[in-house]
């Protein structure tokens, strides 16, 4: 399985569709619109990389994510924000215990579920903003080991949460109530099967039977399956080599979107069409 | 008779006297010169080991093979508060070198073997990635190669180690051999006061 560069759309810069300090956070809705949080705002891209619409947010966003209702969820430190799809703010949670600093966050049916990254764990919620319970800090090590200073998360179609732990080089799956199932990856060396250096996949996500992650130090976007069987390195060379914490969505058409954290733009990378596997 | 002898022993107490307004002053100095005076401090974010945004570059051993001391009086810290106590820290182990039976790096990254390595509790033998580990750099063996700094920088690490003048060490050389020839221009003669901020900006003792 190969894949190939096919643009860039944001990028450094103060233009509306452009980023001056940080490129944080990726979603994609339903209508395959892209959503970038950074600087103190949500852009909007269509599939081709055009600017939809912006708006801005309380604080400097560190993730987005997108509801089953359409509704787009940012995550700041301290605080969580709920946005209409126009960018209409519908309604917002303040807890610097809770939301210390919510770098990936995201909604399971009529529940929502935070990566504090600030206490290492995540945090359930029901619709109405309680609290139901931590996810992953009932641990010897009391939470996840990021010392890459981020903690995301993917939901699959079962419910269940894929975690990255980067620092025991894995992605974990949890239940929503805290149980432990299993997790894909080891530490590998210069072997790019596994996952390299101090404390990697940084970031995840989770599409049908595909597991999409990617790394720093060096920068690359991998794909493996359910069994943690390296599929693909999607790239290894495209990335500012100083990235870290690069988030990434995956749209229907199996295109890969990576936030490239230094540049401020979003790489997008297509299976290879004479590829068949 | 009497008056060139007063005359004498008033000259004789007057250079007794300077000699011990000399003593005194080069007393003075000694005591103060570590705290009141000048000396080499190297600027963290000017080192290219430590800067921030230089990545994908070799390690620069200037301050290894420059000094004209034996053991170069530069020698690498690493801050504890800001360690991140990895499993794997790219600064103790070659990251790049093949896995062993136990799934850790085979080789590690220091040439002299400064960094040692402390589990932080008990080890869970089945699962040995879930601790912390704490990383200490022997200063007796450290060159100030600047390799573990190198490693340990953003984004590959977290930037805890960085090289300092050790001023205990430093014979401070009216012109300091390294930088004379540090690329970066890292070093350089100034107070305590203007000790530079660390990469992280926290100002940093010496």
């Amino acid at each position: 399985m190969e894949y190939r560069q096919l643009r860039t759309y944001a990028g450094r810069g103060t233009n509306e569709g452009r980023f001056a300090k940080s490129l944080r956070g990726l979603a994609i809705d339903g209508s395959g619109r892209i959503l970038c949080a950074g600087d103190s705002k949500v852009v909007v891209f269509d599939g081709e990389g055009a600017v939809v619409r912006s708006w801005a947010t309380h604080a400097s966003p560190w993730s987005v994510a997108v509801g089953g209702d359409g509704s787009v969820w940012v995550g700041e430190a301290g605080r969580v924000e709920v946005f209409s799809p126009e960018g209409k703010l519908l309604r917002f949670w303040k807890s610097p215990q809770r939301f210390g600093r919510v770098t990936a966050l995201g909604t399971v049916g009529e529940e929502f579920v935070v990566a504090d990254a600030a206490d290492r764990c995540l945090r359930r919620f029901a619709a109405d903003g309680t609290f139901l319970n931590d996810i992953g800090k009932d641990t010897r090590m009391k939470g996840f080991l990021i010392p890459n200073g981020t903690l995301d998360f993917s939901v699959d179609g079962e419910g269940i949460l894929h975690i990255t732990n980067p620092g025991k080089h894995r992605v974990e799956r949890y239940t929503l109530d805290d149980r432990l199932l299993g997790h894909i990856g080891r530490f590998s060396g210069p072997d790019p099967s596994g996952f390299s250096g101090c404390c990697n996949p940084t970031n995840v996500t989770v599409v049908g039977d595909r597991i999409y992650v990617t790394e720093k130090a060096e920068p690359r976007a991998k794909v493996y399956d359910l069994e943690g069987k390296m599929l693909a390195i999607i790239s290894d060379d495209a990335f500012e080599p100083g990235c870290k914490n690069m988030d990434l969505v995956v749209d229907s058409a199996g295109r890969v979107h990576v936030a490239d954290t230094v540049r401020l733009e979003v790489l997008v990378f297509a299976r290879d069409e004479s590829d068949n596997e | 008779m009497s008056e060139k002898k007063s005359r004498r022993e008033a000259l004789g107490l007057a250079a007794r006297g300077v000699a011990l307004v000399g003593l005194g002053g080069a007393a003075i100095h000694l005591f103060r010169r570590p705290a009141g005076e000048s000396a080499w401090q190297l600027d963290p974010n000017k080192c290219v080991n430590s800067q921030l945004g230089v990545v994908g570059v070799e390690a620069c051993d200037v301050c290894a093979v420059e000094c004209v001391l034996p053991l170069s009086a530069v020698r690498a810290i690493n801050e504890s508060a800001i360690c991140g106590r990895c499993y794997i820290c790219p600064a103790y182990f070659d990251v790049k070198s093949a896995v062993d039976e136990e799934g850790l790096p085979s080789e590690k990254l220091c040439p002299r073997d400064a960094i040692e390595r402390y589990p932080i509790g008990w080890v869970d033998p089945d699962d040995p990635a879930n601790n912390y580990y704490e990383y200490v750099i022997d200063e007796e063996r450290c060159n100030g190669c600047g390799l573990c700094v190198m490693a340990c920088k953003e984004p590959a690490g977290l930037s805890s180690i960085q090289l300092e003048v050790r001023h205990d060490l430093c014979v401070d050389c009216n012109r300091c051999t390294i930088s004379g020839v540090c690329p970066e221009d890292a070093l350089d003669r100034i107070l305590p006061e203007d000790f530079p901020l660390s990469v992280h900006g926290t100002r940093r003792e010496s």
